[in-house]
C-alpha cells in the first residue's frame, strides 16, 4: 500500500498541489491573525465577496483549456450589470426577466467573440481586446446619463448579500443554520453515492484505489464538506451567491468531466487538427465555450451590481485579470488541453485569500501585489517543473 | 494475385487525377486493394503517395476518376465520411491528444454514452475503457494502463494506440502514413507485427513508407507512384538484394510498366 501512495503521490501532485497550498495559506494565516481568518465570519464573506471572480474563473478554464483567452469579460461583466440594472429601474421588468434576458445578452456577447475567433480567425487575445475596449465603451454609455444606478429590487440584491433561509421554530442546534447544515448532509451522501456506484461500474476490471485508500478518500472529502457545511452554519446559513456559485461549479465539473462535449473541449484543448479529423467542430467547441464564457460574464456582473446594490460606471475592474490568474495558479496551462474547474476554483480561493488575509494583517497593498506575483509565478514553475518530471 | 479471382477488390480507385494550382500531383492513378492484402505505397517525395492516401481518405476529393468500396462508388465529402465506410487514416504525426489518455483518444470523437442528453450525454468510462483493454490485448500492445495519458506513452506506444484506434471500429481499410518513420529499430518491429495482426484479424492495410525494408517485410504486393503516375505494380518477392534495386530503378524513373497508358 505504501508504494501504491507513492505512485498516487507522483501522479497527483499537480492535481493536489493546490489543496494542499491552499491549506497552508490558510494555516499561515490562522496563526498571523489570531485565528480571526478562519472565523466562520470571515470564510463566509470571502466566498461571498468573491462568487463573480469564481464564477468568471471557471468560464475562462475552458477558454484557457481550448488555447484561447477572453480579456473582454471583465467590462463585459460591468456592461451586462448596468443593462440589468437598467431593465429594472428603467424599463420596469421584472427581475424573473431580467435575469434570464441578461444571461441571453452574455451568450450573444460571447458567440460574437467566438465568430471573431472561430470564423474570422482573429487571435483571441486581439478579438477580445477589442471586446475590452468596445464593453468599457457602451458601459460608460448607458451609465452616462445617470452615473451610478441604484437597484432598489431586494429579491435582485439578495443574490449578492442576501441568505437562504431557514426552518424557523426547530429548537435543536439553536446557533446553527440547520438548512445549511441539512444541505452539508445531503451533500455528503450524494458525494459517497456517486463514488461508490461509479467503482462498481468499473473499478474491478480496470485499476482503480485500493479499497483502504478508496474508503480514506471517502472519509477525507466527506469531513471536508461536514466542516465546510458546519463552518458556513454557525454564521448566518449559506449564502445566495454561494448557492449559485456551488450550482456553477458542480455543473460544469460535471460537464467537463463526465459529458460528450466536456471530452470534446478537452481533445480540441489537446490537438485541434486530431479533433477536426475525428470528427469534432473545433469551431462548434469554439462558439461552445466563448457562449458559456459570455453567459458566465453576465451572471459574474449581476453578482457584482447585486452585492454592490448598484452597477457603477467602471464596473469589476480587472476582474478578467483575476480570473485568468485564478485559471493559471489552479493549474491550467497555457498551451492548452489541461485545467479542471476545481483547480481554478482552488487557484480564486488562493488569490483570495491572500488579499483578504493580508488585509487583515494590515500589509501594505503594493507589498500584496508583489506576494500575488510571487504566488502566481511559484504556482506556474510548480506546473512547469512537475510536468518535465512526468515524462 | 490469387485472390482477386471471384470477389471485387475492398478498394478500387481507377483514374485519379488532383492538380493544385498548375502542380499536376496525381495524373490519372489506378489502385486495386484485395481483402486481406497488405500492400506497400512507395515513391520519392512528392510522387503523389500522401495525395492519393487523402483521396481515398476524404481529406481531397478528385478532380476526375472514381473510388469503389466493394464494388460500390462512393464520393466522400470529409475524413467522416470515409470512416463511416470503414476506411481509417493512421496519420504521421498519430493525431493524437496527449492531455487525454488511452481510452479517450482510442474513442476520440466516438464516445460511447450510457444516458443520451444530447451535448450533455453521459460518458459511458466502463465500457470504452474496457473495450480499449480487449482491443490493447488482442492486438498484444505493451501498454500498461487504459488510463494512462498519451503523453507519458513512448512514441512506439504512441503508434500503436493510434493504430489500435484504426481498428477499434471494424475498419475495412487502414491505411498507415509513414507508421515507422521516427521509430527506433525495437518500436519498427512492434509495428510490423502490429500490421501482420490487422492483416490476421481480417482487415486490409496501405502502408505508405520510405523504408523499403518495412514494405519488403510486410507487404504482399506494392506500388511505386513517379511523378503522379503508377510505375510499378507487383507482388513482393524475391530476395532484398534484388527487390531493393528494382524499386530504386521504378523511383528514379529508369524503369516504367505504364509507360504506354499516359503518352496515349
Amino acid at each position: 500500500m505504501s508504494q501504491e501512495i507513492r505512485r498516487l503521490f507522483r501522479e497527483n501532485i499537480r492535481d493536489y498541489g493546490m489543496f494542499i497550498a491552499l491549506g497552508v495559506i490558510w494555516l499561515v494565516f490562522a496563526i498571523t491573525t489570531d485565528r480571526l481568518f478562519i472565523s466562520p465570519r470571515n470564510l463566509v464573506n470571502l466566498v461571498n465577496q468573491s462568487g463573480f471572480v469564481i464564477v468568471i474563473a471557471v468560464g475562462m478554464t475552458l477558454v484557457i483549456v481550448i488555447r484561447h483567452i477572453d480579456l473582454s469579460v471583465g467590462f463585459l461583466a460591468g456592461f451586462l450589470g448596468a443593462v440589468a440594472a437598467i431593465a429594472m429601474v428603467q424599463w420596469n421588468l421584472p427581475v424573473y426577466v431580467v435575469i434570464p434576458l441578461t444571461l441571453f445578452f452574455g451568450v450573444l456577447a460571447g458567440l460574437l467573440t467566438a465568430f471573431m475567433v472561430a470564423t474570422l480567425g482573429i487571435p483571441s487575445f486581439v478579438a477580445t481586446l477589442a471586446g475590452w475596449l468596445g464593453y468599457r465603451g457602451a458601459l460608460g454609455l448607458v451609465t452616462r446619463a445617470t452615473g451610478t444606478i441604484i437597484i432598489p429590487n431586494d429579491t435582485f440584491n439578495a443574490l449578492g448579500g442576501g441568505f437562504i433561509p431557514d426552518i424557523i421554530g426547530l429548537t435543536i442546534l439553536p446557533d446553527k443554520h440547520k438548512v445549511t447544515l441539512l444541505l452539508g448532509l445531503i451533500g455528503i451522501i450524494l458525494y459517497v453515492a456517486s463514488a461508490v456506484r461509479s467503482r462498481r461500474r468499473r473499478g474491478r476490471q480496470v485499476d482503480e484505489l485500493s479499497t483502504p485508500l478508496f474508503v480514506f478518500k471517502l472519509v477525507v472529502i466527506s469531513l471536508a464538506i461536514g466542516a465546510v457545511a458546519w463552518t458556513i452554519a454557525g454564521y448566518q446559513g449559506l449564502s445566495w451567491t454561494g448557492v449559485i456559485v456551488l450550482i456553477v461549479v458542480l455543473f460544469y465539473d460535471f460537464v467537463t468531466r463526465r459529458t460528450v462535449l466536456g471530452r470534446h473541449i478537452y481533445a480540441v484543448g489537446g490537438n485541434p487538427e486530431a479533433a477536426e479529423l475525428s470528427g469534432i467542430s473545433v469551431s462548434r467547441i469554439t462558439h461552445v465555450v466563448f457562449a458559456s464564457m459570455g453567459m458566465l460574464a453576465a451572471l459574474s456582473g449581476m453578482l457584482y451590481a447585486a452585492r454592490l446594490r448598484s452597477a457603477t460606471t467602471t464596473g469589476p475592474l480587472l476582474l478578467e485579470l483575476d480570473a485568468i490568474a485564478a485559471a493559471f495558479v489552479g493549474g491550467a496551462s497555457a498551451a492548452g488541453g489541461i485545467g479542471t474547474v476545481f483547480g481554478s476554483v482552488v487557484g480564486a480561493l488562493v488569490m483570495i485569500s491572500l488579499t483578504s488575509g493580508m488585509n487583515l494583517m494590515g500589509i501594505d497593498n503594493s507589498v500584496q501585489y508583489i506576494v500575488r506575483a510571487l504566488v502566481l509565478a511559484g504556482a506556474v514553475i510548480f506546473d512547469v517543473a512537475t510536468r518535465r518530471s512526468g515524462d | 494475385m490469387e485472390q482477386s479471382a471471384e470477389k471485387a477488390p475492398v478498394v478500387e480507385m481507377r483514374n485519379i487525377k488532383k492538380h493544385f494550382g498548375a502542380v499536376q500531383a496525381l495524373r490519372g492513378v489506378d489502385l486495386a486493394l484485395h481483402r486481406h492484402e497488405v500492400l506497400g505505397l512507395m515513391g520519392d517525395n512528392a510522387a503523389g503517395k500522401s495525395t492519393l492516401m487523402k483521396v481515398l481518405s476524404g481529406a481531397y476529393s478528385p478532380d476526375d476518376g472514381g473510388v469503389y468500396i466493394e464494388g460500390e462508388a462512393v464520393h466522400f465529402a470529409s475524413p467522416m465520411d470515409a470512416r463511416r465506410t470503414g476506411i481509417e487514416m493512421v496519420y504521421q504525426d498519430y493525431a493524437l491528444a496527449n492531455n487525454l489518455d488511452v481510452s479517450a483518444n482510442v474513442f476520440m470523437g466516438r464516445e460511447v454514452v450510457r444516458m443520451s442528453l444530447g451535448p450533455f450525454g453521459v460518458l459511458d468510462y466502463a465500457h470504452m475503457e474496457l473495450e480499449t483493454k480487449s482491443l490493447i490485448n488482442r492486438l498484444k500492445i505493451d501498454i500498461a494502463s487504459v488510463r494512462q495519458k498519451v503523453e507519458r506513452l513512448s512514441g512506439g506506444q504512441r503508434q500503436a494506440v493510434a493504430i489500435a484506434r484504426a481498428t477499434a471500429f471494424d475498419a475495412k481499410v487502414i491505411i498507415m502514413d509513414e507508421p515507422t518513420a521516427a521509430l527506433s529499430v525495437a518500436a519498427i518491429d512492434k509495428v510490423l507485427d502490429l500490421v501482420r495482426q490487422l492483416k490476421e484479424h481480417g482487415s486490409s492495410v496501405i502502408i505508405i513508407s520510405h523504408r523499403l525494408e518495412d514494405i519488403y517485410r510486410v507487404a504482399d504486393r506494392m506500388i511505386v507512384l513517379r511523378q503522379g503516375r503508377k510505375v510499378c505494380d507487383t507482388p513482393v518477392a524475391g530476395d532484398l538484394h534484388d527487390f531493393r534495386e528494382r524499386v530504386v530503378a521504378y523511383m528514379i524513373g529508369a524503369r516504367d510498366d505504364f509507360a504506354e497508358t499516359i503518352t496515349a
